[in-house]
């Protein structure tokens, strides 16, 4: 095998003979790439590969280690999924995006330096905005350049980060980075760094660009868009910055703030897109605290959570492309109609609420283990909190609006059968893995501390059940009550109001002020000229004293004054 | 979209049935009644806080979470609640 070849650079590759096929051939070239690059990581050690030389520095094009491995491994299953999905996608760009795209984030996670991942990083940017572009309207437009700007921009700060960083240290090598000094002051260079993986992780007040722009893709495009960025900022983070504590409260609120805003969406899209945040807030407290429990379980939950949230996702998109709607308020009743769609729908909101049984159980577990190991209980009752709010959005609004609630009368027909078929795989490897843990505690970092675990052990049972079934409970209460807030048609101002619309007036007017100003500069300017102008032609024109005749006579005495004026100049000196 | 027929009226489905509904409605309330007595069972046997030794901690904080996420959450709707094309307006 080439030393390049890595699984980043097979998708890459592969995307763009993509562009070169027929479309009945593109889906099943998709999956031989897939395939085949499956199988070269199969067959791959662990180690270090294809180093190159660039100005005297080494870069390591693959780091497959322990870490990497285990995002490389859930980006291949959810990159097939997302093919089989939509097996029925016969546009180019969708489909080059299909493998560009998660190429550019497994190529991001095998980086071993700094300038592969910045490369990567960008390319993740440039090959998803063709997804969030893909229904081709003003809408969408306007959001593909909001998200390139936030995104481009977390590449430029991670290019400045990575400038200083390497300034500091004088390695390349992506490592573990320091947030703060040994006097408890900021690093500038990492800061930068941090802040680039934070825009891509949707940090809080960072967050909006998944709100506005993966909901305004295809249906096939959002699932896409739902697991690979976040996640390699995920694994960016769990890289870069393992137990740096400013993450445990940047995760705890970021579990925090997206329930509410979910709690009173309509647009279910959204509703899972502010799941998306929430889920990664689990996920970054466990890097935050940085115990083998907790980093186990950040990233086990990212594995655990790719496959449950495109299962959601793929439901929802199920079910959107059968009726033609997102929003809760024109969805329900139609489990009548679509009654595999709908079971499949309720393990993934099982699973991502953690029942017992479900991939969500056996992984979240740990992130809340590694939170209550280190006394930190604020957090720990924050991350149960935020647990009844998952199960509040994603565990019961997703199911419930979309196929029960009110009968929309809509009788839709089932979904096709490559969407069940992807999504039954998803459900298999939620209770699959949720029964039998093994093989992906298998791929996880901390291999001596997940060999002492066990998530079945009766008080976690009975410790989830309570949380959840209770929680079920006040769901049922507030139902029977007519306490629960009915869905109402509107959009919800988020973080992202301010430069949408104060901030853009705000830009508008600079704008125009420059504009205004640099009339006012040019128009004086050329005013200035003119009369400079004017006045040389007035001297030195045709008409102008300057180019007159003159006639000898004055010549004759004008030579006679200069002589005199000489001679009375020479008798002086 | 073609797939979707609006003749069909309101038909109750199984999950609209009462018999569905009770049966739902009793199947939980059985199921948290267990949860909550198998706390005083089973212990944790090295708590990291206090409130992991009441044996309905989780119950308890469960039910009141979800209650009040849903009660006190929804205002937040009349702080940035705007109408469907609040957006396109301005843009």
């Amino acid at each position: 095998m080439p030393e390049l070849l890595n699984p980043g650079v097979i998708f890459t590759l592969g995307a763009f003979v993509t562009l070169f096929l027929a479309a009945g051939l593109r889906r099943y070239f998709m999956l031989a790439v897939i395939a085949f690059s499956a199988t070269v990581t199969w067959q791959m050690d662990l180690g270090n590969y294809g180093n190159l030389q660039l100005f005297g520095e080494t870069l390591t094009v693959t780091r497959y280690d322990v870490l990497s491995r285990l995002f490389v491994v859930v980006f291949h299953i959810a990159a097939a999924l997302n093919v089989i999905y939509g097996w029925h996608i016969k546009d180019r760009v969708e489909n080059f995006s299909a493998l560009a795209y998660p190429g550019a984030a497994m190529g991001g996670v095998l980086a071993g330096d700094w300038l592969t991942l910045f490369v990567w990083w960008e390319m993740a940017a440039i090959t998803s905005v063709f997804l969030v572009l893909g229904p081709r309207s003003r809408s969408t437009y306007m959001a593909a350049m909001r998200y390139l700007a936030i995104q481009i921009a977390s590449g430029v700060l991670l290019l400045a980060g990575i400038v200083l960083v390497y300034r500091e240290s004088g390695s390349l090598m992506f490592e573990a980075l320091a947030l703060r000094n040994e006097a408890g002051d900021l690093n500038f260079g990492p800061l930068l760094v941090f802040i680039a993986f934070g825009i891509k992780s949707a940090f809080p007040l960072l967050h909006n660009w998944v709100q506005d722009s993966y909901p305004k893709a295809s249906i096939t495009g959002t699932i896409m868009l739902s697991v690979f960025t976040t996640k390699l900022a995920v694994y960016a983070l769990a890289r870069g910055f393992a137990g740096t504590g400013e993450l445990i409260w940047l995760g705890a609120f970021m579990t925090l703030f997206p329930i509410f805003f979910a709690l009173i969406e309509n647009d279910l899209k959204k509703v899972l897109c502010y799941s998306i945040n929430n889920q990664v807030g689990f996920m970054v407290v466990g890097i935050g605290v940085g115990t083998a429990t907790a980093v186990n379980g950040a990233v086990g939950y990212a594995f655990g959570n790719i496959i449950f949230e495109s299962l959601l996702f793929m439901s929802l998109g199920a079910a959107i492309y059968r009726t033609g709607t997102s929003k809760a308020t024109e969805l329900g009743g139609i489990y009548r109609t679509m009654p595999l769609t709908m079971t499949l729908c309720v393990v993934g909101a099982l699973s991502i609420s953690a029942f017992p049984g479900t991939l969500g159980f056996v992984t979240k577990g740990l992130i809340i283990d590694g939170v209550a190991e280190e006394h930190l209980m604020l957090i720990w009752l924050i991350l149960l909190f935020a647990s009844a709010g998952v199960l509040e959005h994603a565990g019961i609004k997703i199911p419930f609006f979309t196929f029960f609630a009110h009968d929309s009368g809509k009788r839709p027909k089932e979904a096709p059968p490559q969407m069940l078929i992807a999504m039954g795989i998803g459900a298999v490897l939620c209770i699959g893995i949720g029964l039998y843990p093994d093989p992906l505690y298998a791929l996880l970092p901390y291999q001596d501390q997940i060999a002492g675990y066990h998530p079945y052990t009766s008080y976690h049972l009975i410790e989830q059940f309570q949380l959840l079934l209770f929680a079920v409970l006040a769901f049922v209460v507030l139902q029977k009550t007519g306490w629960y807030p009915a869905e109402v048609p509107s959009v919800n101002l988020d973080f992202d109001w301010l430069y949408r619309v104060p901030g853009r007036a705000f830009l508008g007017w600079v704008i125009t002020s420059v504009a205004a100003i640099w009339h006012l500069v040019w128009d004086n300017l050329v005013r200035f000229m003119e009369a400079v102008a004017r006045g040389l032609h007035h001297t030195h024109g045709p008409e102008g004293a300057l180019s007159r005749t003159w006639p000898i006579g004055f010549m004759a005495l004008f030579t006679a004054i200069v002589l005199g004026i000489m001679l009375i100049v020479t008798f002086l000196i | 979209m073609a797939d979707q027929h609006k003749d069909h009226g309101s038909d109750p489905g199984w999950a609209d049935k009462p018999w569905f509904v009770r049966l739902f409605s009793w199947g939980l309330y059985l199921a948290c009644a267990l949860a909550a007595a198998a706390g005083f069972f089973w212990k944790k046997d090295h708590p990291h806080f206090e409130a992991e030794g009441f044996p309905v901690f989780f119950a308890i904080y469960g039910f009141i979470m979800f209650f009040l996420i849903v009660v006190v959450g929804q205002h937040l709707r009349k702080l940035v609640g705007r109408k469907e094309n609040y957006y396109e307006e301005r843009e």
